[in-house]
């Protein structure tokens, strides 16, 4: 066995291999205030507002399209037989899908210990929410007659009515209503310190009365960090279950059944790594902009462009995996229908769908191995999109291209959206715009009190530490 | 940035050495007793009508080889991960990690000789006399012929050598020169070397396991082998570096955290080993098709549903409860049990796996011995390869620029909240001093 050293040089990275800080610039604790709590107070920006009135005329537009699909029926919607799920389900689930990044940030990297979550997750879990609340529009709806939708609950009637527990459909319900109500909880948990820097801050009574209620009486002091810091733990650790469960919930919707393309394995974990994927492609196209718009830079640096771009390199090749283990097992299985299925998929009237699909999910994330490309915000933002436009077919393809060909060539036919189906999807994105433009005009979109703690001026052991950091 | 030297580590903080002279000859034992329960084994299965001859020592053999083939691949993987993730804390441990991958070549290449040579007798697909009658068969040409099957066996081989190889040569290359460009090199074949893994990976539980009945098939099996062996990996790596940290080995560039990360980790594949056994089971299980469902309707008769249950109860439940607590995994009285019981519940995994193929009945206790003299002749064999390969180069990577993060000395974070380090307290003045694995 090699003999134990007892003395040993600790070699300094090389300048290329130097960790890069977190907060750049040697930024001050009340710089890092200011500059958060600027974007709350003050006149909003003519970009805001730019981007505000186009994003709640699309959400005018989606309460327009509910409306007419409540008062007429789901048959504006483009579903038909065979493909009796069409774009809402691919909505759902992609909307879904979205809405993991955040928790994930929140709760699955602050058990990792990963530091620099802390610029992102703010932001990332609002985002997880208003994706939620885009999600849940679809299902309540598709169910047809809305005003049952209560009859999902288990809550017993006087028809002794019960929901179907056997039903994949019913699982999600659970599943997305606890995913949805536990994010929140994280979300406000988390908002708690800042909501009190809000409250200190705020110039107007309204102000001051309505943030120092939300900020639950915070002062700072080591009782609240050490409450605080239990309660953020035991929330991580009730979300990260969540975090799986949910979308391995909602590949049970195709996986249980025994239709070819949907019975497969391999989708649980296969949807959640797509979910990841796509949540941290919302997270990228939603924060470079910000980040140069609210002037964030020394905060959201470019490291963490970097990393993100990093974990949707690693969740983009899993999916692959899965694509091609799923293309394999196909061919393997010998089932005639699995193959027509996959044949379908790729040579069938949509296969356009498919390559798109797979362009988009697995060579494009490709490039960000390539770290010039990861330092490139245009192109990283484009990719981001792609990686959006990716996801959106992959579901297309599960639910559209797997349902328009039935065994029988009698039950086949061809899925076309309708002018409804669009504009509600198009509404979709204008309320999640507008809940998301809402929060960062009155909510610090950064957590600043988790963004000071990662500086080196709160490291005790750091010079500046002593009462240099700046002002609170 | 001045290189700060470190020496004489704070003996405060060391479970006293272990006294390892009992079992320096414990390789050589196992590889003498497992070598003639082998070669017992051998004989008496060769002995066996022509229907059975040989059956009982290859599947024996085989089980042992995939067990040992998961600590060579998950070795494999943590190095990968390693450099992929630009990680700093398992510098400390990854250079016995690149011993561990170079077992799969040319050592478990070697195991492998007598799957290759018993082949027709384990894999009933390649006795099929004309493979157009057997669909299940038909639809996998030309993967499940003959030549496709060592094709590729050698292919996998051959790769996983080339990626060893590749990583093992620069990470010891720095360890003279110091260079960045090394770290580069790794983080390159560690580029390619992912994708080559995933594949290969699945091929080989694919060809070796899955294949034993060729008619099953599940997108999940590769996932499955996957998590299995990062599982057991992690357990091995854990108790290496609890006994090379005890040693002075690496003492001076371990921290608690490392054991902390490992247990961790540990944890994450219990739960997810769990997670993906369940699921495939789950969605089969509902989907009731019968070209799916008699690969668990085999493993549910005679005593196969008690090995089910241990496995439920022993490959989750037990490690899953254990490891909830934080400080249980840096508790040595806890975690080394638990390592050696995940090394049990691996084999009682494959085991489910490969024996019904030939013992639909139940369990074969009554032949256990011939597996674990395999296991055992292997495990012999196998550690004295890596002991030498060990005591050949430093014990760790001494000039890796992530070395000093590993060593806990880059502390840029102080708090909980912000993802710091739960235990900065130990290198604060006046801080009360916790030995590591606390008793």
């Amino acid at each position: 066995m090699a003999e134990a050293v007892t003395q040993i040089k600790v070699p300094v990275p090389p300048p290329e291999l130097q960790r890069v800080p977190l907060v750049q610039n040697n930024r001050s604790f009340g710089w890092i205030s200011d500059r958060v709590s600027a974007i709350t107070e003050g006149k909003a920006p003519k970009w805001w507002w730019a981007a505000f009135i186009p994003s709640f005329g699309f959400m005018c537009l989606l309460g327009a399209m509910l409306i007419y699909q409540i008062t007429t029926g789901v048959a504006v919607w483009g579903n038909h037989h065979p493909t009796m799920w069409g774009w809402d389900i691919i909505n759902f689930v992609w909307w879904i899908g979205i809405g993991h990044a955040g928790t994930l940030i929140s709760a699955i990297l602050f058990l990792l210990r990963q530091r620099w979550r802390t610029a992102v997750n703010r932001a990332a879990e609002a985002m997880t929410i208003f994706a939620v609340m885009c999600a849940g529009i679809f299902p309540a709806m598709h169910v047809g007659r809305v005003w049952f939708d209560w009859w999902l609950f288990p809550i017993p009637t006087s028809n002794a009515l019960w929901p179907q527990f056997r039903s994949p459909l019913m699982w999600d319900v659970f599943a997305v209503s606890t995913y949805f109500t536990v994010s929140v909880l994280f979300w406000y948990t988390g908002l708690v310190p800042d909501l009190a820097t809000m409250r200190d801050r705020a110039k107007t009574k309204i102000k001051q009365f309505i943030y120092g209620l939300f900020a639950l009486g915070w002062t700072g002091s080591n009782r609240n960090w050490s409450n605080y810091e239990k309660a953020y733990l035991i929330l991580a650790g009730l979300s990260t279950p969540l975090v799986l469960s949910v979308h391995s919930i909602v590949s049970l919707d195709f996986a249980v059944s025994q239709l070819p393309g949907w019975h497969t394995t391999i989708f649980p974990p296969y949807f959640v790594a797509g979910a990841i994927f796509s949540g941290f492609g919302m997270v990228l196209t939603l924060l470079i902009p910000l980040r140069s718009m609210c002037k964030l830079e020394d905060i959201i640096t470019m490291r963490h462009i970097d990393v993100m771009c990093k974990v949707t390199l690693a969740t983009g090749s899993i999916v692959g995996y899965a694509y091609i283990m799923e293309l394999f097992i196909a061919w393997y299985s010998g089932s005639l229908f699995e193959r027509f299925a996959f044949i379908n998929r790729a040579m069938g009237p949509y296969w356009w769908g498919y390559w798109l699909m797979f362009c988009c999910n697995v060579f494009v994330p490709q490039l960000f191995w390539f770290k010039k490309i990861r330092n490139h915000l245009a192109i990283v933002f484009i990719l981001s999109i792609l990686v959006n436009v990716g996801m959106w077919f992959e579901r297309f393809v599960i639910v559209v291209i797997s349902l328009h060909r039935e065994f029988l060539p009698s039950n086949w036919g061809y899925f076309a959206p309708t002018w409804v189906d669009i504009c509600t999807f198009l509404g979709t994105f204008g309320l999640f715009f507008t809940m998301f433009l809402l929060f960062m005009r009155f909510l610090p979109m950064i957590a600043v009190s988790e963004v000071k703690g990662v500086t080196p001026q709160a490291d005790p052991h750091h010079p500046l530490a002593k009462g240099n950091g700046g002002n609170h | 940035m001045s290189q700060p030297n470190v020496s004489n580590p704070d003996d405060a903080k060391l479970l006293p050495p272990l006294d390892l002279s009992k079992w320096r000859k414990l390789p050589g034992q196992l590889m003498a007793i497992g070598g003639l329960v082998v070669l017992v084994g051998l004989i008496v299965s060769w002995r066996q009508p022509e229907e059975h001859s040989l059956k009982a020592f290859g599947y024996s053999w085989l089980l042992a080889f995939m067990f040992y083939l998961s600590l060579g691949l998950g070795g494999m993987f943590l190095v990968l991960v390693h450099h992929l993730f630009d990680a700093g804390w398992s510098v400390a441990t990854r250079r016995f990690c690149e011993h561990l991958a170079s077992l799969l070549f040319p050592w478990l290449a070697v195991l492998f000789v007598p799957v290759a040579l018993l082949a027709p007798k384990l894999f009933g697909w390649m006795t099929v006399a004309d493979p157009k009658a057997d669909h299940a068969l038909y639809a996998k040409l030309p993967l499940f012929t003959v030549v496709g099957f060592y094709v590729i066996s050698a292919g996998c081989f051959g790769l996983w050598w080339l990626l060893a190889n590749r990583l093992k040569y620069w990470s010891l290359r720095q360890d003279e020169t110091g260079e960045a460009l090394c770290t580069f090199k790794m983080r390159m074949h560690s580029c390619w070397g992912i994708w080559v893994f995933a594949f290969t990976l699945t091929l080989a539980a694919i060809m070796w396991m899955k294949g034993l009945q060729h008619q099953w098939f599940s997108t999940m099996y590769g996932v499955y082998y996957f998590a299995g062996s990062v599982w057991l990996t992690l357990a091995t790596v854990y108790i290496i570096t609890m006994v090379l940290d005890r040693q002075r080995i690496l003492s001076q560039v371990l921290h608690e955290h490392q054991f902390y990360f490992l247990g961790t980790l540990l944890f994450a594949f219990t739960v997810f080993w769990a997670y993906v056994t369940f699921s495939q089971y789950f969605i089969i299980w509902n989907a009731n098709i019968p070209e799916e469902t008699f690969w668990y309707v085999i493993r549910e008769q005679g005593s196969w549903f008690y090995i089910g249950m241990v496995i439920i109860f022993g490959h989750f439940f037990l490690p899953f409860l254990s490891l909830l607590r934080i400080d249980v995994k840096h508790t040595f009285p806890v975690m080394v049990p638990l390592c050696l019981w995940a090394w049990a519940m691996h084999f009682v995994d494959l085991s489910f796996n490969i024996l019904p193929v030939y013992y639909d009945h139940g369990f074969p206790f009554h032949i256990l011995w011939l597996p674990l003299g395999c296991l055992a002749f292997m495990g012999g064999l196998l550690a004295k390869v890596f002991l030498k390969e060990f005591a050949g180069a430093p014990p760790f990577p001494r000039k890796d620029p992530r070395l000093v993060e590993a060593m806990g000395l880059y502390h840029p974070v102080p708090t909980q909240i912000s993802g710091g380090e739960l235990d900065q307290a130990d290198d604060m003045p006046d801080a009360t001093i916790q030995p590591k694995g606390n008793q």
